[in-house]
């Protein structure tokens, strides 16, 4: 699945093309693929690019979808990805959060309710999006998943993104998940990794 | 690393991952290569001959399955390289979902270094 790109900032908009909505669902392939380059050039056609996706199932014409949505790039457009987070298919999983990620600014709402989902699976992912958020939020989010989070896999993808993002603040988070996973051969390691780098990386490099 | 070392590529988007079982399958005198997702893979295993991948599941641009159906695809022994699923996923229809796509063995993570070495060396045919 080709990198979704970061929708340009500050370029002039242009008028929204006309299209047909009927032909993100009915015709080959190529004809939906076709519409819904359209449609996501314009914000007003989420709903119905999100009732293609629900619908869709060429993977070309669904990759086609989250880069559109993901160009739209709206609180709205970010809340009909969301609960492709839960799919059971890995490469609707992988459209969602690849789309998710090139759009913090829509996502940064969904996700202190996304990291303590009732389903491990979704807390983990959603630490991969707190990646993309300013370092203040992500180590916010992750210092809580690290203190409270019950399952190991969640504290070891939070920690993936505090290694990044983490200062001397997150401290006390990597103590307290130390004590909570005593007997975790990866998460001690993974600590011990996070610690050295935030004794050894100069602050500037972490904002 | 001995001469002749088993040759594995480690696909996982996760440095930490990455780093540990690298750490692991080092110190179990497999000599070890790194690739973040899928098309990383790809690149490198129609590159270079492999002995055994240790693929994660869930990464950005090219999932662990959507590789998995691109790698078995290829022809030769490049397209019937053993392939070790190491995954957060850890119900019954993950592990389907893997197997039927030509996932040789699956084990879920957190992994034991000594767990991964012990697979991996079984997977090489239990020559490192």
């Amino acid at each position: 699945m080709p990198l979704i790109r970061k929708p340009p900032s500050g370029s002039l908009v242009p008028p929204p093309a006309p299209f047909d909505a009927a032909a993100l669902s009915d015709g080959s392939s190529d004809v939906r693929w076709a519409a819904v380059r359209v449609a996501a050039s314009r914000p007003d056609a989420v709903a119905l690019l999100g009732g293609a996706l629900a619908r869709e199932r060429d993977p070309r014409v669904r990759e086609a979808i989250f880069s559109g949505l993901a160009r739209i790039a709206t609180e709205e457009s970010a809340g009909i990805i969301v609960p492709y987070l839960r799919s059971e298919d890995a490469s609707l999983r992988t459209g969602a959060l690849d789309a998710l990620h090139v759009m913090p600014a829509a996502t940064a709402a969904y996700l202190p309710a996304l990291v303590t989902d009732k389903d491990p699976d979704v807390r983990l992912l959603s630490c991969e999006l707190a990646r993309a958020q300013p370092a203040a939020t992500a180590n916010r989010l992750l210092c809580a998943v690290l203190d409270t989070d019950p399952e190991k896999n969640v504290c070891a993808a939070a920690l993936d993104v505090l290694a990044e993002t983490g200062g001397p603040e997150i401290l006390a988070s990597l103590n307290r998940c130390a004590q909570r996973f005593q007997d975790d051969p990866f998460l001690a390691f993974s600590i011990d990794v996070v610690r050295q780098q935030i004794g050894t990386q100069p602050a500037s490099a972490r904002e | 690393m001995a001469e002749g070392s088993k040759r594995v590529l480690i696909v996982d988007d996760a440095g930490l991952v990455r780093r540990f079982h690298r750490d692991a399958l080092g110190q179990g005198g497999f000599d070890v290569a790194e690739a973040l997702n899928g098309v990383e893979a790809m690149e490198k295993v129609l590159a270079e001959p492999f002995d055994l991948l240790v693929v994660d599941v869930n990464m950005p641009q090219m999932d662990g399955i959507s590789f998995l159906k691109a790698l078995r695809r290829q022809e030769g022994p490049t397209g019937a390289v053993p392939v070790l699923i190491v995954s957060t996923e850890a119900g019954p229809q993950d592990v389907e979902a893997a197997r039927a796509v030509g996932a040789n063995f699956y084990l879920v993570k957190p992994v034991r270094p000594e767990v991964l070495v012990e697979h991996a060396a079984l997977m090489c045919g239990g020559v490192r």
